[in-house]
């Protein structure tokens, strides 16, 4: 009696340590396959509202959490996100803001991938204009769109029709209606985009979103001061720089700023300053650079 | 009349909470408020959001258990067990029997639901003080009107599980009937509104369409009793729609238990 519990005991821990060694390469296993997998199917919120069988709400939790999920994966691994992947993540979306379209995350979310590095600013103000249908209340969306009208789009105008609809917004930051009449009537583009970066970095709580805004802000302000520079120069030579370094040469500047993303500073056609990095980190200008809406 | 009626529901909801499968319902619960508390951070903003969806869903999913398991075998044992003749050999009319044993099932899912509430209650309030800045648009009355209506709906449940009963001579078929009531109810108003939108590509059959319309009038509307969404984001509700959700779901109790005692007095136990 005693040997055959004995022999039970020996033969759990035997099971056990297997189960055990398993586990381990199961999850590696898994780990692999969520890489490689491709984009699942988001089924369309007209049939996934009936299967949430009075649980939308929760649904649409779930549903956001799984498509950061998928896209926080890729970003951690350094993959870019194929044109399937991106179609999963932006019909992910538009479930989740069908289910529960006050949710303000998806709208918030959408901003942030959508635009800088990856061109998709249609799509994003698509998902903003959804959410300002229902939360009428929430200046950030106008805000948010006003920028992006202004920063991708290059319409002044809206992006400051925008502004001033997020100013009269309870609880608004009260720099909004300045920063609307600057881009009305200014529409400097640098110093405009560095009063919406401080905006949005007194908004943002998470510390990496904030990281990648602070560093956006420090180039943005390096490369208004050079302009700055350039334009005490045609004040004084009555002509602009041929290039940036007749400003060193004529003492306007000592030594130029580094560009915070690794590149180096130009002066574009118009009369702007850039930078080679086109202020995108190096692994994030690739998957532009192959991206084809950019392109064009 | 009263007191007869009110002897049998003291002994359905002493027989109900002493039921074993209630300890697995509250540990169903405690598992998805304990769940709440780790999932709440994964999310940017709305945490409060999610944390009342999550309560609410549980309240309604442990309701749900609670009827579908318990008040079904409170319903179902008298009668597998013949247990019945003996309850009919005392002085009580089997209108009596039915009504005093829905009163039973509501007292016990009113209690249960009561204890899973405060501790619904205290997770939203745990949360809260965890993450006190994402919480800008929650309101305790919009969550308390939502509970309130979770178990209106499961009121309306239980008295279609109580009419099912009445009808059935086996318990599974009961359950079966009651779980697919409780799936068109909840399926029905999203299903009436897409057939009536534009959205669909083929015409529906007149027939079709004459059936929905039977089948909107005779089960039950659940859409009606959810504020999950208002108590997500604390939005107003208007007063009519409150008060016309209450009407509707009393309405339809009082309703489906007249058909129950007017079946159940036909009904012949061998």
């Amino acid at each position: 009696m005693r040997s055959k519990r004995l022999s039970i005991i020996l033969l759990l821990v035997v099971l056990i340590g297997v189960h055990i060694f398993l586990s381990r390469n199961m999850w590696q296993h898994r780990a692999e396959v969520r890489q490689t997998t491709k984009a699942g199917y988001v089924l369309p919120s007209k049939y996934s509202r009936v299967l949430a069988v009075g649980n939308k709400g929760l649904l649409a939790d779930f549903l956001f959490l799984k498509t950061t999920t998928f896209y926080g994966e890729r970003v951690v691994h350094k993959q870019n996100l194929s044109e399937e992947d991106w179609e999963y993540v932006l019909s992910g979306l538009e479930s989740v803001t069908d289910l529960d379209p006050y949710f303000q995350d998806p709208y918030i979310f959408a901003e942030g991938i959508l635009t800088w590095g990856v061109g998709k600013i249609d799509e994003a103000n698509q998902f903003l204009k959804k959410g300002m249908k229902y939360r009428t209340h929430d200046w950030r969306l106008p805000y948010y769109l006003g920028f992006n009208h202004f920063y991708f789009k290059k319409d002044l105008p809206k992006g400051a029709d925008y502004l001033m609809q997020a100013s009269r917004l309870p609880n608004s930051p009260n720099f909004l209606p300045k920063l609307a009449a600057r881009l009305g009537y200014y529409g400097d583009r640098a110093k405009t985009a560095i009063l919406f970066l401080k905006g949005m970095i007194l908004e943002t709580q998470d510390e990496g979103v904030r990281k990648f805004l602070l560093k956006r802000q420090t180039a943005l302000e390096r490369a208004s001061w050079i302009e700055e520079q350039i334009v005490k120069f045609k004040a004084e030579q009555f002509r602009p720089p041929a290039n940036l370094g007749e400003l060193v040469i004529f003492g306007y500047v000592d030594l130029f700023p580094e560009d915070p993303y690794g590149g180096q500073w130009m002066i574009m056609p118009n009369g702007r300053v850039f930078s080679t990095s086109k202020f995108v980190e190096p692994q994030r200008k690739k998957d532009q650079d192959t991206n084809p809406e950019r392109k064009k | 009349m009263m007191k007869r009626i009110s002897a049998l529901a003291l002994i359905t909801y002493k027989e109900g909470i002493r039921n074993r499968s209630l300890f697995g319902i509250l540990a169903f619960a405690l598992f998805v408020l304990g769940l709440n508390i780790a999932v709440a951070g994964f999310f940017m903003r709305e945490v409060g959001k999610v944390t009342v969806d999550m309560n609410l869903s549980a309240l309604t999913f442990s309701g749900l258990l609670l009827v579908f398991f318990v008040a079904l075998n409170l319903m179902a044992k008298d009668i597998d067990k013949k247990t019945i003749q003996l309850v009919f050999s005392k002085p009580i009319s089997r209108a009596e029997y039915i009504i005093g044993k829905y009163l039973g099932i509501q007292v016990f899912i009113l209690v249960s639901l009561s204890v899973l509430f405060t501790m619904s209650t205290a997770t939203v309030f745990l949360v809260k003080n965890i993450y006190p800045g994402y919480f800008s648009g929650f309101s305790w009355s919009a969550f308390f009107i939502a509970s309130f209506f979770v178990f209106l709906k499961l009121a309306v449940l239980s008295a279609i599980l109580v009419f099912f009963s009445t009808i059935t001579t086996s318990s599974f078929a009961c359950l079966i009937f009651t779980v697919c009531v409780y799936l068109v109810g909840e399926t029905l108003e999203d299903v009436i509104f897409y057939i009536k939108s534009g959205f669909r590509t083929e015409d529906i059959s007149e027939a079709l369409q004459g059936f929905i319309d039977i089948i909107s009038y005779v089960f039950p509307n659940f859409s009606l009793f959810d504020f999950k969404l208002e108590a997500a984001h604390g939005l107003a509700v208007a007063p009519t729609r409150l008060g016309f959700g209450l009407f509707y779901g009393v309405l339809y109790i009082f309703i489906i238990l007249s058909f129950a005692c007017l079946f159940f007095q036909r009904r012949e136990f061998h």
